[in-house]
């Protein structure tokens, strides 16, 4: 008898649901809120001032259609300017202390200590050099721009330049926060994925993440001034070359965003297409920046925490470009069988072997990918007189030096350009790779990441190589 | 003897080689480009060749919708209907008669009971899956039932009955279908096609038929909702003109019977006020009635978090740089949200 009570109840209940319809979860979960939001009026005490009036007449300006653009240009302009000059003074102090000064003592004692020739290659030339080398480069521009930007973060201006922006990235179905981030890369790439987190939706993390790499990033900037100067600028009259060769670089920079739009558009029709997707967009009040709070927690979080990642990975970096240039295998080392090996290829899409091998064995930080260059150029050709030797890289003071060896190299213009465009379109650094897992814990996105813009630089090169052959002759 | 010219006697210019290696790579990039365009890649990944199972099951299937329409139906229309060969329906028929799933009567085609049950079973599947990717995905609504179509023939019974508990025993699909119950329960809905209005009836809108396809991304276009409330104001052979969350609509009849509607009595007031939190202006003031149904998963929960509940007071902040998104004031903080979210969002307009 009792089953068939029970039974009953179980078969009222199942008719019952179907009578419900199919929000009945949503209403329950509306009607706790609501009574809960009825509550709080009750007792909720707040001075009858409008603190908004100050917020609404800024947010007027900062938002509209013709200031707001041209301020947001204007600013991000000003912090990558103040960057890339500032940090200058900075790394050269940096650079002679560590590698005009520490790295002969260094050498000194090893010799006095009678240390063996390849230990003290391995360690000094290979290991310390590397490190140095990417601490002098890396820190002073990060430790300048972190803090600037979190400043603004801070005041509440960055939540506007996301809701300025969001109608570009909407089209290509990316999160208005990506511009934040995008320019975050800008300092770092691996501080840009990172500050991915502030994107909650799963979806246009996942975009702003694989797209971060194609923000020119503070170790490409050096590089990329160099080569422009020397192939570009040299094209004009000299009067012209240093603006012709800022124009270039920012041509690249641009591009980069062209290519962070078009891969954030692709991506987005294909292989993320199915993740889910929400939008909603936060704007804080206005405040004042709490400035040595702001400075504290952006030296530690942003640029300690990332240097400390870039030097666990320079280290085994350098001992292995040194180790490359030094273990020879039949009649050559290995560096230069991998130069003969990859030339061909290299010299097709219009780089060349020493480049591609650079950009392999330099994978740890883009700061010391011009240094490798310089130091395979002259190991391969057999240059005697310039250089530090074997496995040790080295820059020149003067950029006409720097012109003499890589046109010995064999460069054209035609390599500088395609220098440029590979810089901007290669494989993240290690750090980044490694963040980019930390981050998404998927192997998946992490090759993608990893890959896709390698792909886009070598089909980019090519094209360009082409080109210019058939144009040229 | 002839001589023959090698590639490498043709090209010998670096000119030369880089024009052909240009064309060579256009050549690649085209074909790779086509073979996506027809989906080639799709065929060659999923084996799209429907099973033998799978062409019973939607044999089944079709049978089960026509039988509840009140029709019956042939072997000559079935095989219309599934693009099989009237030879290979032969066969199949046989088959499943044998099976005891379907029996013939005067040359009509009926399910039996364990047809029935296995029916549903497969549009329980159908239907569920239809709700996982609605909740679950990002994936747009106009391949849910393609999808589901492939899906509803893969699912063991135990994998059902775990994305049933998974999506929290839903009993409705995103179209507003009931979902059949593991023991083949099912309610008959009892909607009507919008044509069959007459002017001036209020109703909500209760299920949208997503077949065919073109006519369903027509309705889509057009922004209508399951469980948006909608005054007829005109209907004729030709058209149907109605009011619906502060839009007017013209639709074509062909389109307008797709969209199946539950009249509602004369206590279920209409409520003329309600817009789209989308129509409100710089400045202007609202109450939030509640969030549309056609929002859902994570998309729902997240402007839930925010505060977007019935009885909130609202208001548009400002419009921003290009009105898309715009700024919204609710409970003192500011949020922006994107227009196509706004247009889910129903308000009632306060009086200035």
């Amino acid at each position: 008898m009792n089953q068939d009570h029970s039974n009953d109840i179980i078969e009222l209940a199942s008719n019952l649901r179907w009578k419900v319809g199919e929000n009945y979860h949503d209403r329950l979960t509306e009607g706790i809120y609501t009574d809960a939001a009825a509550i709080t009026r009750d007792v909720e005490v707040r001075d009858g001032k409008a603190h908004f009036t100050f917020d609404r007449k800024l947010d007027q300006i900062l938002t509209s259609k013709t200031f707001g653009f041209p301020i947001m240009v204007l600013i991000l302009s000003i912090i990558l300017w103040i960057t890339i000059q500032g940090a200058n003074y900075p790394s050269g102090m940096l650079a002679t202390l560590l590698l005009e000064n520490i790295y002969p003592f260094l050498k000194g004692v090893a010799s006095s200590i009678g240390m063996p020739w390849w230990l003290d290659g391995f360690l000094i030339d290979g290991v310390y050099l590397a490190l140095g080398w990417v601490i002098a480069v890396m820190l002073p521009p990060m430790a300048i721009f972190f803090p600037m930007f979190t400043l603004l973060e801070d005041f509440g201006y960055l939540p506007r330049v996301a809701f300025n922006m969001d109608n570009m990235f909407r089209k290509t179905g990316a999160h208005g926060k990506q511009a934040l981030t995008m320019s975050m890369g800008w300092g770092c790439n691996a501080a840009g994925v990172v500050a991915t987190r502030i994107i909650d939706s799963p979806r246009e993390r996942l975009i702003a993440i694989i797209t971060n790499n194609f923000s020119l990033c503070n170790g490409r900037w050096p590089t990329q001034i160099l080569i422009a100067t020397i192939f570009i600028g040299a094209l004009v009259p000299p009067a012209f070359s240093g603006l012709m060769s800022t124009v270039s670089v920012i041509g690249i920079a641009m591009l980069g965003i062209a290519f962070m739009f078009l891969t954030s558009w692709l991506l987005s029709k294909t292989m993320l297409k199915g993740e889910v997707s929400t939008f909603a967009l936060e704007l804080p009040p206005y405040r004042p920046p709490r400035f040595w709070q702001t400075i504290y927690t952006s030296l530690i979080d942003r640029t300690l925490i990332v240097l400390w990642r870039a030097m666990v990975f320079a280290a085994p970096a350098g001992a292995v470009i040194w180790l490359s240039s030094n273990i020879t295998v039949g009649d050559m080392t290995i560096a230069n069988w991998m130069i003969e090996w990859m030339d061909e290829f290299g010299v097709f899409i219009g780089l060349n072997g020493v480049i591609l091998l650079a950009y392999i064995v330099a994978i740890p930080a883009n700061e010391i990918v011009l240094p490798t260059i310089l130091m395979l150029t002259v190991a391969n050709l057999n240059l005697i007189g310039v250089g530090a030797g074997d496995g040790v890289m080295f820059e020149l003071d003067s950029e006409m030096e720097t012109e003499a060896i890589l046109r010995q190299g064999g460069w054209t213009l035609l390599t500088g350009i395609n220098l440029m465009l590979f810089s901007l379109l290669h494989n993240p650094c290690s750090t980044t790779i490694y963040t980019i897992y930390k981050e998404t814990k998927s192997w998946k996105w992490t090759a993608v990441a990893s890959i896709l813009p390698v792909i886009m630089g070598f089909v980019v090169c090519f094209l360009v190589a082409q080109i210019y052959r058939i144009v040229v002759g | 003897m002839r001589n023959f010219t090698t590639i490498s006697q043709i090209i010998t210019s670096e000119t030369d080689q880089a024009f052909w290696s240009l064309v060579i790579f256009l050549l690649v990039v085209l074909l790779a480009y086509f073979m996506m365009r027809l989906k080639v890649w799709r065929v060659i990944m999923t084996g799209q060749l429907r099973s033998h199972r799978a062409q019973i099951e939607d044999i089944l299937k079709q049978l089960y919708h026509v039988e509840a329409g009140g029709k019956s139906v042939g072997i000559i229309d079935l095989s219309g209907a599934l693009r099989i060969s009237d030879k290979k329906m032969l066969n199949l028929i046989e088959e499943m008669v044998n099976m005891d799933l379907i029996q013939t009567r005067d040359e009509k085609i009926v399910l039996t009971e364990m047809g029935r049950d296995y029916a549903l079973r497969i549009i329980r599947v159908h239907r569920l899956w239809e709700k996982y990717l609605s909740e679950k995905t990002g994936i747009s609504k106009l391949e849910w039932h393609d999808r589901a179509e492939q899906k509803e023939h893969q699912l063991t019974r135990e994998q059902t009955e775990s994305l049933y508990e998974e999506l929290g025993r839903p009993r409705f699909d995103p179209h507003g279908d009931p979902i059949p119950t593991a023991q083949g329960q099912v309610i008959e809905v009892k909607s009507v096609p919008l044509t069959g209005l007459r002017k001036g009836a209020v109703a909500r809108i209760k299920h949208i038929e997503d077949e065919p396809e073109v006519v369903y991304k027509q309705i889509i276009a057009k922004k209508l909702h399951i469980g948006s409330q909608l005054k007829v104001i005109e209907s004729d052979d030709r058209h149907v003109k109605f009011y619906s969350e502060g839009e007017e609509y013209t639709l074509p009849s062909i389109v307008a019977c797709n969209i199946s509607v539950l009249e509602l009595s004369e206590e279920e007031i209409f409520e003329d006020s309600k817009v789209r939190l989308s129509s409100l202006d710089e400045g202007e003031k609202a109450r939030i009635l509640g969030i549309s149904s056609e929002c859902r998963g994570a998309a729902r929960r997240r402007l839930m978090d925010l505060g977007f509940i019935k009885g909130t007071e609202i208001e548009t902040e400002f419009n921003g740089p290009n009105k898309n998104p715009k700024a919204y004031k609710l409970r003192n903080t500011l949020i922006a949200l994107r227009n196509d979210q706004a247009d889910l969002i129903l308000i009632e307009k306060e009086a200035i």
